[in-house]
């Protein structure tokens, strides 16, 4: 018992960082945004951590012209926070930082309206957000 | 009266100025000399040492017309009025150069007491409303409106350059006759000794009444903690009372500091809440249900429902800009001084963050004693 309590302690840690990290809500949202993506592409195979760190990381064109990219605000780092342009912090946008992002559909809804318009001058499409989603959450 | 010990023996001197009236002058002086300092010159936040500087002088006042009632001789206000009778005369001779000697307050200085008291007296007064009126503190919040308030400031301004005035003439008048005399006249109120020419007989002195003095004082602390209890007891006027609101708080507070209703008039509140997808280059776009909630608030609690300094003096809107706080000509004007660096540096770090230096932003208020302003960030220190 004693020579097992370590692998007990450790498989209890990765159980309840597993269920940390796979948030119902979060799981719904992506399955949504999913939904959307298939049904504008039949061909759709899933979001990708990678597309998703390409998109955060790269600067556009066609936005607001001191918001190129979503590191101008959120920083380089996700798993730090960021600045608003006012100077008010932002909190880290990696989940296992901040566990409670991307479970709320309305916060969510806003903020990809508001910053997709703020970086790229248009809306984001369901595939985008769904990287997104899966990278920062693999952060 | 005896010389006092320790006292250098004089042939033929008077004892003038009692120590009571001696410490009332140098007290006054002292509290003056604060609160020009502090109005002048010191940085706003010191505005809690004016006050108290205001309100020592007001109870040096008090004392001192306590103690012309009854205190000795010279301290008496009767003294004053019988030597000011003689001014006239007094100028005549001044301007001969051969002006006759006086104990006591010669008639010109008689009459600058006078002068200086009623000067100092209507500063006072004015510096209550202005506190009242503009700050919302102090006895006279509740009875006095914004407008009124800052009437009493131009009062209160203009009033403290004719006490300039008069103290250079006192100061003037002091050097003038004591070169004139050939008398010690500072070390006079310092001491309270001052010699008489030998063919000056001393006079007869009467002294002073301590016991209605403390009676007489007594009353009076009794009867203005009693008027000013009750006065602070009022609310403040152009002060409603505003409930938090989450929306507002959330929503405007996720990007900046969520502005207080009061800083602009409803027309500005109503075309920031429109124009929310182009807030300031930013698109800030809300569901309609939550936006008109926060609109609502905006335009119940604008600057109009509002009678403080910051309400009445950021309505007058910057021409062109009339959605941007930091435009507006008064708050320009104010921060004048505060420079780039210091609106950039890391506790800030924007002109909008009214509360990195307002403490009591949230409450709308700015009083000037609630400016903190971090101290600024230090250059140079990595190579």
């Amino acid at each position: 018992m004693t020579r097992l309590a370590p692998f007990l302690v450790g498989a209890a840690t990765l159980l309840i960082a597993g269920l940390a990290a796979a948030d119902p809500a979060r799981d719904a949202i992506l399955a949504a945004f999913a939904d959307e993506a298939k049904a504008a592409d039949a061909a759709f195979a899933g979001f990708s951590a990678d597309r998703g760190k390409a998109f955060w990381t790269a600067t556009h064109s066609g936005g607001k012209p001191d918001t190129p990219s979503c590191t101008s605000c959120h920083g380089p780092d996700p798993t730090a926070g960021g600045q608003t342009r006012a100077g008010k912090p932002i909190d880290p946008m990696a989940v296992s930082k901040n566990p409670k992002r991307f479970t709320d559909p309305a916060e969510v809804a806003k903020w990809f309206t508001r910053n997709c318009n703020g970086v790229l001058g248009r809306e984001c499409t369901a595939v985008e957000k769904g990287d997104v989603i899966t990278y920062l959450s693999s952060q | 009266m005896q010389p006092l010990a320790g006292e250098p023996l004089r042939m033929h001197a008077v004892y003038v100025w009692d120590l009571a009236t001696r410490l009332f002058h140098w007290l006054l002086v002292a509290m003056v000399a604060v609160a020009l300092f502090t109005g002048f010159v010191a940085p706003e936040w010191w505005m809690g040492v004016h006050l108290a500087a205001g309100y020592a002088i007001v109870l040096l006042l008090v004392f001192r017309l306590v103690w012309g009632v009854f205190g000795p001789e010279y301290a008496r206000i009767a003294s004053l009025v019988r030597a000011s009778r003689w001014l006239r005369e007094y100028l005549r001779d001044l301007l001969l150069l051969r002006p006759p000697h006086y104990i006591g307050h010669n008639p010109a200085g008689a009459v600058m007491i006078f002068a200086l008291f009623s000067v100092l007296t209507a500063l006072v007064v004015t510096g209550l409303m202005v506190q009242g009126g503009e700050e919302k503190q102090g006895p006279l919040a509740g009875v006095i409106g914004y407008a009124t308030g800052n009437g009493a400031k131009e009062v209160h301004e203009i009033l403290v350059f004719v006490l300039l005035a008069m103290v250079t003439g006192h100061i003037a008048g002091v050097i003038v006759e004591g070169w004139l005399q050939q008398a010690p006249l500072i070390r006079g109120m310092i001491t309270g000794w001052m010699p008489l020419p030998t063919d000056v007989p001393a006079p007869r002195l009467r002294r002073a009444r301590p016991r209605p003095a403390a009676i007489s004082l007594a009353v009076f602390a009794g009867v203005a903690a009693l008027v000013l209890g009750l006065l602070s007891r009022l609310p403040p006027l152009g002060i409603p009372t505003m409930p938090a609101n989450q929306a507002m708080q959330d929503e405007c507070g996720a990007c900046h500091w969520a502005y207080h209703p009061s800083l602009l008039p409803r027309d500005s509140w109503a075309a920031i809440m429109a124009g929310l997808s182009d807030h300031f280059g930013e698109d800030a776009s809300l569901p309609a249900a939550t936006a008109g909630e926060i609109a609502e608030f905006y335009q119940s609690y604008a600057a109009e429902a509002w009678d403080t300094e910051a309400a009445r003096r950021f309505s007058n809107l910057a021409p062109g800009e009339p959605l941007r706080i930091t435009a507006t000509p008064y708050w320009v004007a104010k921060h004048d001084e505060v420079g780039d660096a210091q609106f950039a540096s890391p506790a800030v770090k924007n002109k909008g963050n009214c509360i990195a230096c307002h403490r009591d932003a949230d409450s709308g208020r700015f009083d000037d004693q609630a400016i903190d302003i971090p101290p600024p960030p230090k250059t140079g220190a990595n190579p």
